[in-house]
């Protein structure tokens, strides 16, 4: 594909995606709830009884669910079936799941007086969200040291709040993920970490023993910080290069090794295939020689491929006696012994 | 109690690329199927306290239905699986693939951490061995973070775990707006040490906006910092998130004790950079990052995103992303546009579509570009059901034309084990 055409499909794609987003959205009807409530003729002769809001929404009984009343409710006095069914489709969304509420609890508060609008404001004001937020729970429970420490039970259940982040101390945007690490071994983790997380969700990402990457497993998290998503295989080299060591926080140097030993691309191979530049290390004066200078800037790299114990080439030139120089840094001194085993490497 | 169940199903076709000194490999037809378990059990109740035992499991398993020179029939692994008590101050955990953090944060081990915490302090100790033996012993698998073996076209020597092994230990302090610990760990491999580090982590939150830590690893066989790092997040204004990071590290202290490329002069590199987020609109964000890393002995290296972010609705969210990054680094570097998009199709039913565009500044065989084209669509078919598909199509220096698609199957329960209290 010729870079041109591909810039334009890209921009293509750009367009196409805005247009998308612009584009006006229906917004679901929202059940007519101040009409049931306020306007329908009722509690006098010939009328039905008046309705309030327990009369369809059965809060204290069900322990879980919507609690939105079922169809043969509403046939009653609707007989349109398949209207009454579009209706209860609509369901107001819960991103941080069930809340544990009782509702019998509060509505017999003399603050609340069985009252329901007054914390479920949207049902009569269709500017108002439909379930109140979670500001309207905190205008009367004070959990300020429970929110502050990021607790979020026994009121939500950690495992309904997948799409929730905290929006203190520990909110989990800006560069939370660059420094996540840090977080969790400053504190205790036994107790901050899993009140949400649990070891299964750092594995997700920080395993790499299993077979599937989490960018293959979640494709659909557009805005989680995937550093191996789109075109990694070919970046890989120039990342590695631009960060040197932070693929080791979850690869070994032995896992770059395996993989581009398959491929014909390591020390550790018979003829293998040199990624190296021209004159990138040779005994002669006239050459460059840069090696050593990229050796220096990122040995891990060099590890990538060249880390075979004491089959490392490196040793062939640079142990004692030999022509590569002494590769330690200036005033090298070590709590190990010459005898240690890698020491003997060089220093037969 | 709740658990999790994953079904994947792949479909592509595959090589080893560029293939054994530029030889052309036969590829693969791959159609591999995986499952992924979860299961985890808390506050269940122990003779000697309420609430005091906590059960973990995690595990995944593939089957290879088609014939491949690479691949087993049958594999799969155990990621995760403890237990967790607690008895007053105390508690103890017993398991796989524990993690410890502090001066551990890069291993994990088979074995047993124990902590207690009072009056805000709090310590913690753990042992346990570090090789990770897959539970089929499947030849040539021995590391945790070394999936990759099972490339390897040489049959590694067999390690005996009990050479390998970890312990180490924590001492903290935490309140809601101070925390901190020191800790240690040392690591042991078949030569000996692999890793004798001290860790040393602070954390704050002087103001109500605002944060900042530092964390560094000390190699304590060199009396050096293999990494540093400090940083600082606030939010100055409701409209406004920034955030700034300096990092000193220096790779080869990263590497077991036991490579003799650990002591090879090496220089090290610092980074500084930050993030800005600016929260304009309800429905509009913008997010900016950039770093600059300065190398000792070659020119500086630089990252940086630039990203638009628009979000709409709330009963059927459209988002719409698009991110421009640039990446210069030693040889070569690139430049990236991506723009991401998902909509809410219905109350069931969304999707997503993504294209990455990659301009390198050098070409990497032959090719300066690459681009990815991906979509999902996914139907909560019940609460407790959602279906996923997938499919990429890719060009890039090493494939002329890339195509893959998957099938994902989520099953989510939760069996309260008895009513939840009501508040």
């Amino acid at each position: 594909m010729k870079p041109r055409f591909q810039a334009l499909l890209l921009w293509l794609a750009v367009a196409l995606a805005a247009l998308a987003a612009c584009r006006s959205e229906a917004a679901p009807p929202r059940f007519p709830h101040q009409l049931h409530l306020a306007s329908i003729a009722c509690g006098v002769p010939g009328k039905p009884a008046c309705l309030s809001c327990v009369s369809c929404h059965d809060v204290a009984r069900h322990d879980s669910g919507q609690r939105m009343p079922g169809a043969a409710l509403c046939a009653r006095c609707h007989q349109d079936a398949h209207q009454v069914r579009a209706v209860l489709a609509v369901t107001p969304t819960r991103p941080s799941g069930e809340i544990a509420i009782d509702h019998d609890k509060h509505l017999a508060m003399p603050e609340i007086r069985g009252q329901c609008v007054p914390c479920h404001a949207g049902v009569v004001d269709a500017k108002r969200p439909p379930l109140p937020p979670m500001s309207q729970c905190f205008s009367c429970h004070e959990h300020a040291e429970q929110w502050s420490q990021g607790q979020c039970t026994p009121c939500h259940e950690p495992e309904k709040l997948r799409r929730t982040m905290p929006s203190t101390f520990l909110k989990h945007d800006t560069a939370f993920l660059r420094h996540h690490g840090s977080v969790m071994a400053e504190r205790q983790q036994a107790q901050l970490c899993q009140s949400c997380h649990t070891q299964a969700q750092c594995q997700s990402c920080h395993d790499v023993t299993q077979d599937l990457t989490v960018e293959a497993r979640r494709p659909e998290k557009l805005e989680s910080g995937q550093v191996h998503r789109g075109d990694f295989m070919v970046r890989h080299a120039i990342e590695a290069r631009s960060q040197p060591a932070r693929c080791l926080s979850c690869h070994t140097v032995q896992g770059c090794d395996s993989c581009h030993a398959a491929r014909g691309v390591s020390a550790n191979v018979a003829n293998p295939a040199n990624p190296h530049p021209p004159e990138w290390v040779g005994a002669n004066t006239s050459s460059s020689n840069f090696h050593g200078t990229s050796a220096r800037r990122d040995i891990v790299a060099c590890a990538s491929c060249h880390e075979a114990g004491p089959a490392t080439n490196c040793i062939r030139c640079h142990k004692v006696g030999a022509y590569g120089g002494n590769p330690h840094p200036r005033g090298w001194n070590s709590a190990r012994g010459e005898d240690s085993e890698m020491c003997r490497y060089c220093h037969e | 109690m709740n658990g999790k169940s994953e079904t994947y199903v792949q479909l592509y076709r595959r090589a080893l690329v560029p293939g054994q000194n530029g030889q052309l490999v036969p590829t693969e037809v791959a159609l591999p199927v995986h499952e992924y378990l979860f299961a985890n059990a808390r506050d269940v109740d122990a003779p000697w306290q309420k609430d005091s035992i906590g059960l973990e499991f995690a595990a995944w398993g593939r089957y290879w239905p088609t014939a491949s020179n690479l691949e087993r029939p049958f594999d799969g692994d155990v990621q995760t699986a403890n237990i967790r008590l607690e008895a007053g101050p105390a508690w103890a955990r017993v398991g796989r693939q524990q993690i410890a953090g502090g001066a551990a944060r890069y291993a994990r081990f088979d074995g047993v951490t124990v902590g207690a915490s009072h009056l805000g302090f709090f310590l913690e100790g753990y042992t346990g061995f570090t090789v990770l033996p897959r539970w089929n012993a499947q030849p040539g698998y021995h590391h945790l973070g070394s999936a990759e073996e099972t490339l390897l076209i040489y049959q590694p020597a067999a390690l005996n775990r009990g050479n390998h092994w970890l312990m180490g230990g924590r001492f903290g302090y935490q309140t809601p707006h101070v925390s901190g610990s020191v800790s240690v760990h040392n690591q042991q491999t078949a030569g000996g040490v692999d890793y004798r580090n001290l860790g040393l982590d602070v954390g704050a939150q002087p103001l109500k906006d605002a944060s900042l830590g530092a964390s560094a690893l000390l190699e304590l066989d060199s009396g050096r910092f293999a990494n540093a790092r400090l940083w600082f997040d606030a939010t100055p204004h409701p409209l406004f998130d920034i955030g700034a990071e300096v990092l000193h590290s220096e790779p080869a202290l990263l590497l077991s004790r036991q490579s003799v490329l650990s002591v090879f002069s090496t220089t090290g590199y610092d980074e500084l950079g930050g993030t800005l987020t600016a929260k304009l609109l309800r429905w509009l964000r913008f997010d900016t990052n950039g770093y600059v890393e300065a190398y000792r002995d070659t020119g500086p290296g630089a990252r940086g995103e630039a990203a638009a972010r628009i979000a709409l609705g709330s009963d059927y969210p459209t988002f719409l992303r698009v991110a421009y990054s640039r990446v210069i680094a030693p040889h070569n570097g690139y430049q990236a546009l991506r723009v991401s998009f998902s909509r809410k199709l219905g109350q069931r039913l969304s999707s997503t579509l993504e294209a990455y565009g990659y301009f390198y500044d050098n070409p990497v065989a032959s090719y300066k570009t690459s681009s990815v084209y991906a979509g999902t669509a996914s139907y909560q078919v019940i609460d407790s059901l959602e279906v996923l598909w997938s499919a990429s199509i890719a060009q890039s220096p090493y494939a002329a034309s890339d195509a893959q698609t998957m099938l994902r199957a989520s099953y989510h329960f939760d069996a309260p084990a008895r009513p939840r209290q009501r508040w």
